[in-house]
């Protein structure tokens, strides 16, 4: 099997394997130190001995005795009788072989919920998440988020140390509370792909594995929960959302705004299959933040230009969102698809309500300076644009508002 | 032995980055890129051969903030004049001696850019102190 296959296999077992051990000993944080070394006896192993017959087995019992030798080590350090009694409960025995497949789908999702649980920061929820349910190594985290490892491997113990100490079991949460964990559950996952996607530091705009991450694991939980319409509506928003990343970008990494891409190059399939997501999530039941995001996704993934954009009905979506919350960033992304559909004065006298809230954040700015270009006032434009270039940090964005402010200067013929 | 390699840049020289027009040679898309990509390079090589500890790029100096004083701190937000060229990044390297440390920075010489900003560019190296003994009295 090639490197790549066998790591992807190794990735999707994770959680699952994951799952299994906690389900049968507890332990969330031993366990999920046993399982990684699993994972990497697999991955020096496997390419030279071959992938075992049943690979999700092999790494039940290779880390179920790994998690036995650790809990024996610590046992003996602390000597604490009970930690026996812990991993050893009769009651375990009266459960299925840990390796039973038909559980493996429902212990991905326990785990996205303990590694998603209230009590952690959401800088560690995201982190633990990416690890036990992601199967990515600390070192892969940490270089995703431009920390060191070492910074890494401390928030990730800390996070495996309180969801131990949280005593939670591992189970589904009940009903009542399903709800609003699965919400958690969800925004962490919009949080990696937002990460990848829009990476708010260093010098190249799309980390792109975060990205793709986000998605496999929303996949995941999409599979779990096919009659969820936000996790569907999610999965929709995030794919829509790619299938535009590689337009996003000129040959030097610079930014291309939406209405100047080359939408020959948006992902044709990932459009169709993020449209048929939201087209079945939306009849179905109380439509939330995704899918309102994902239905306005789709309805600029779908248009062949700006102009030609249902912008009337983005209006109304963007509404509905607002209602939903009340988001500065979603005003003023309503207040851009107002001007496209009655004209930018209509749009920039909007944008008078935000600017408390927003006076500095670069993006009210960025888009004042594209509605003045709009309108024609060219001279507000470039001052606009230098103003968002002065609050943004991000080099990439810099060039991209003084480019925009440049080009106004040399066409001042091209007024409106 | 660790070795920290030390680039500087004034106010000025990140607006001429930034695309600002500055009455400086701008970096056009062109040297932008080409920078991108040398330095995406410099890194993995430094990766690749195991002496990368860790590099980082700061942003531009007027994102400062100055802390001063005892009692009640007094905090000036961008406390650099526009050409006073203060620490624009950094990596820290671990190699065999001096001299690799020394050949490591002096490849940074070949990074693309602006005639004006390659003539003006530097780069210090410096052995880290590798435990307290070396500092304390």
């Amino acid at each position: 099997m090639a490197a790549n296959g066998s790591e992807d296999l190794l990735r999707s077992l994770a959680p699952q394997v994951l799952g299994a051990v906690v389900r049968r000993f507890g332990h969330f944080d031993t366990a999920e130190d046993a399982v990684q070394e699993a994972l990497l006896a697999a991955a020096t192993r496997w390419p030279e001995d071959g992938v075992p017959e049943n690979p999700r087995g092999w790494l039940i019992t290779v880390a179920s005795r790994r998690l036995t030798d650790l809990l024996r080590a610590e046992q003996a350090r602390r000597r604490r009788e009970d930690t026996v009694a812990r991993w050893m409960l009769p009651d375990d025995r009266l459960v299925p072989a840990a390796d039973r497949q038909s559980s493996a789908s429902d212990d991905t999702l326990v785990l996205l919920f303990l590694c998603c649980h209230p009590s952690l920061s959401q800088a560690s929820q995201i982190a633990l998440t990416l690890r036990a349910v992601g199967g990515l190594t600390t070192a892969e985290i940490a270089r995703a988020f431009l920390v060191p490892e070492a910074t890494m491997t401390r928030r990730i113990t800390r996070a495996k140390q309180s969801v131990a100490d949280s005593g939670v079991p591992f189970g589904l949460p009940p009903g009542p509370e399903r709800a609003a964990r699965l919400d958690a559950v969800l925004h962490v996952l919009y949080l990696i792909f937002n990460e990848g996607y829009a990476s708010t530091s260093g010098p190249s705009l799309n980390r792109v594995e975060l990205s793709a991450e986000a998605i496999r694991l929303t996949r995941l939980v999409h599979r779990m929960l096919p009659d969820d319409s936000e996790v569907t509506g999610l999965l929709a928003l995030m794919v829509l959302t790619d299938a535009r990343r590689l337009a996003r970008t000129g040959p030097g990494g610079e930014l291309i705004p939406m209405a100047e891409q080359d939408r020959s190059r948006w992902d044709a399939e990932l459009i169709a299959e993020g449209v048929a997501l939201i087209t079945a999530a939306l009849p179905r039941g109380a439509t939330g933040p995704y899918q309102l995001q994902a239905a306005i996704a789709a309805l600029h993934d779908e248009a062949s230009s700006a102009e030609t954009t249902d912008w009337p009905q983005i209006v109304a979506l963007y509404g509905l969102l607002l209602k939903l919350s009340d988001n500065p960033m979603v005003a003023l992304n309503r207040a851009v698809a107002v001007a496209m559909a009655k004209g930018p004065r209509e749009g920039l006298a909007l944008l008078e309500a935000l600017e408390t809230r927003l006076a500095a954040d670069h993006r009210l700015h960025s888009v004042r300076g594209h509605l003045l270009e709009m309108a024609g006032d060219h001279a507000a434009a470039r001052a606009s644009y230098r103003a968002a270039a002065e609050l943004t940090r991000s080099l990439p964005q810099q060039r991209y508002l003084h480019a925009r402010a440049a080009r106004l200067e040399d066409n001042p013929a091209q007024d409106k | 032995m660790k070795y920290m390699i030390l680039t500087y840049a004034s106010q000025q020289d990140y607006d001429g980055m930034a695309g600002k027009d500055t009455g400086k040679p701008a970096w056009s898309a062109e040297d932008f890129a080409a920078m991108g990509e040398f330095m995406q390079k410099f890194n993995n090589d430094l990766e690749e051969s195991g002496e990368l500890v860790e590099t980082r790029g700061l942003t531009a100096p007027v994102h400062t903030r100055r802390v001063e004083g005892t009692g009640v701190p007094v905090v000036t937000d961008g406390p650099y004049a526009e050409t006073q060229e203060v620490l624009a990044g950094y990596w820290i390297v671990e190699c065999e001696s001096f001299d690799r440390a020394t050949e490591i920075a002096a490849r940074l010489g070949e990074c693309p850019g602006p005639d004006a900003v390659r003539a003006g560019a530097v780069a210090d190296v410096r052995p880290l102190a590798e435990s307290r003994d070396h500092l304390d009295g």
